[in-house]
């Protein structure tokens, strides 16, 4: 865990509404997929936590979408060659056993960029089943990059696109071909609830990546609170922001 | 060089800079990007007998300049930190253990509990996060002499300082108000109160509705704040309030604060308080003060 002052390499629209990142590092960094950074952007308090999409040694890719102020100006003052503040590598990642051989990945909306990072790293380790949710053609992006694993499926809400339905959906009608021996998920909130519904039962293994608005990012100010099945709290950008899904209350 | 040491109720800090409660935890994760015996202490999260799970989230929103937070004094417990934390945290540097309670016996159990083990112990009786207790023993002078007179009664040998809430009539009084009822120093301020709105949903961001504020928007208020308590007292004063650089902790001091707190800047800026350490020795040098103490209340009025 450093904080770093990176160049930016690139940062364009890669769909509507959504921007690409890429800066680099002057050492090589490991981040491990499902991890993010926190990048200071000019003139606000808060750092803005991103998950990391791709990591090669020294070059970093995040996505995000334009959202509030934060991202916008985040689009709009770092072009290439601009020096940005960056805190990485942070969360625990996702977390797949040897045994675990066939991987379904289960994204909707901007979750699926920290599920890119999954695909890239278990590619040639592991048979990955991709579905992958958005809102209609004009926001697919990353395709290139979702199709490294053996399946995609790519569903679209208004169907101009593949599947038409949520990811979750088009993930059920093939989980009994496919049986994944570990499930890992990222997306809006009502899509991991029903992600929790459909594989309740089924003795799955199944993580999820949340997301919370965060203060430090290093686990310190306890901001990022998410309630456990146990009555307790957790930390997502420390004790996550990866969990078993049984294990947080969505 | 500088001679940036401080000395506070008897307690020598090596430097005036101490990361303030509430955005630094017990330092366990800080210290995974810096070492933080650098510092000159560090103030823990707040701390109370029994465990506590907060407030629901979200816990935070940012305004132009400034962020509101309203974490609800998730902690757990004084007990878990006194087996799991002290001992590490001591071994690094000063460690101020903010205490919080619902009512003034639990200000006196936990004292007594720390009381001997810890270097310096700042009572949170200004915490607008949280329903009862907290603030609302903060607010007036007779209740904040009270609850020090009560906190300080149940301390031997360690030294207390008041953390002082500005959402008060008088923050002399009330400083006084901490200095009659046995205070060794104060520290101010605590958060203002405030509120965001998400205008697209029409409701507040924060799950509490109300959170405190904090950060650079708040520094002149807080200079301000500072400068009347130190001149209203003869005890020493810690300053905080919106503090991001080294000429910002000078400005503290030189309003009559002996050491600083920097809070929402740790956000901001994971490596803030060194970077403020390093940048308090540049200034003096540059200024050819000889000792950082030769600062403290060094601004005149015109």
């Amino acid at each position: 865990m450093c904080e770093i002052i990176a160049t930016v390499l690139e940062n364009k629209s890669i769909a509507e509404e959504i921007f690409s990142l890429t800066f680099a590092t002057e050492e090589p960094i490991a981040v491990r997929a499902g991890q993010f950074v926190m990048l200071g952007v000019d003139g606000f308090p808060l750092r803005r936590p991103i998950a990391v999409c791709k990591a090669e040694k020294e070059r970093i890719t995040v996505c995000y979408r334009l959202k509030g102020e934060g991202t916008r100006r985040l689009a709009s003052r770092y072009s290439r060659g601009e020096k940005i503040s960056v805190l990485l590598p942070l969360g625990n990642g996702f977390f797949v056993t040897e045994q675990e051989k066939r991987v379904a990945v289960v994204g909707g909306g901007v979750g699926i960029f920290p599920l890119v990072s999954a695909i890239r790293e278990y590619a040639e380790s592991k048979e990955i089943y991709a579905y992958m949710g958005f809102r209609n053609r004009a926001a697919i992006c990353m395709q290139y990059e979702m199709q490294r694993g053996k399946e995609l499926v790519i569903a679209t809400d208004d169907g101009s696109a593949g599947y038409r339905g949520t990811s979750v959906q088009a993930f059920m009608e093939n989980i009994d071909r496919v049986k994944p021996h570990v499930v890992l998920a990222c997306g809006p909130t009502p899509m991991l609830r029903a992600l929790k519904n459909a594989v309740s039962g089924r003795n799955i293994p199944t993580y999820v990546s949340l997301e919370e608005r965060m203060g430090c990012g290093v686990g310190a100010c306890l901001v990022c609170a998410c309630n456990l099945t146990n009555g307790l709290h957790a930390r997502v950008c420390k004790d996550g922001p990866v969990f078993e899904i049984g294990e947080v209350t969505l | 060089m500088t001679d940036l040491r401080v000395t506070l109720c008897g307690v020598e800090l090596k430097n005036p800079v101490i990361p303030a409660s509430g955005t630094f935890g017990f330092g366990r994760e800080f210290n995974e990007i810096y070492d933080i015996s650098v510092l000159g202490g560090v103030a823990t999260k707040g701390l109370t007998l029994e465990p506590r799970i907060g407030n629901p989230v979200p816990r935070i929103a940012e305004s132009r300049g400034t962020i509101l937070n309203a974490v609800g004094l998730q902690n757990p417990g004084v007990e878990h930190f006194i087996e799991h934390d002290l001992g590490w945290l001591r071994s690094k540097t000063r460690v101020i253990a903010n205490v919080a309670g619902r009512k003034e016996g639990d200000y006196a159990k936990i004292c007594e509990r720390l009381d001997g083990l810890v270097d310096l112990i700042e009572l949170n009786i200004s915490c607008p996060n949280v329903k009862c207790g907290g603030m609302a023993l903060g607010v007036k002078p007779e209740n904040v002499e009270s609850v020090t007179r009560i906190a300080k009664a149940a301390l031997k040998t360690t030294p207390l300082i008041v953390k002082l809430s500005p959402n008060v009539e008088s923050i002399s009084a009330n400083a006084r108000a901490a200095e009659r009822g046995g205070a060794d120093c104060v520290s101010l301020v605590n958060t203002f109160t405030g509120m965001a709105i998400d205008i697209e949903r029409r409701r507040p961001v924060l799950a509490n509705n109300t959170g405190g504020v904090s950060g650079a928007g708040i520094k002149a208020i807080a200079v301000r704040m500072v400068y009347e308590a130190a001149h209203a007292v003869n005890i020493p004063v810690i300053g905080m309030g919106g503090i991001t650089c080294a000429e910002d902790a000078v400005e503290f001091i030189m309003a009559g604060a002996t050491a600083v707190q920097v809070g929402t800047q740790n956000f901001t800026d994971a490596l803030a308080c060194p970077k403020i350490i390093k940048g308090l020795e540049k200034w003096c040098a540059a200024h050819g003060v000889e000792r950082v103490t030769d600062l403290i209340g060094a601004a005149k009025l015109n």
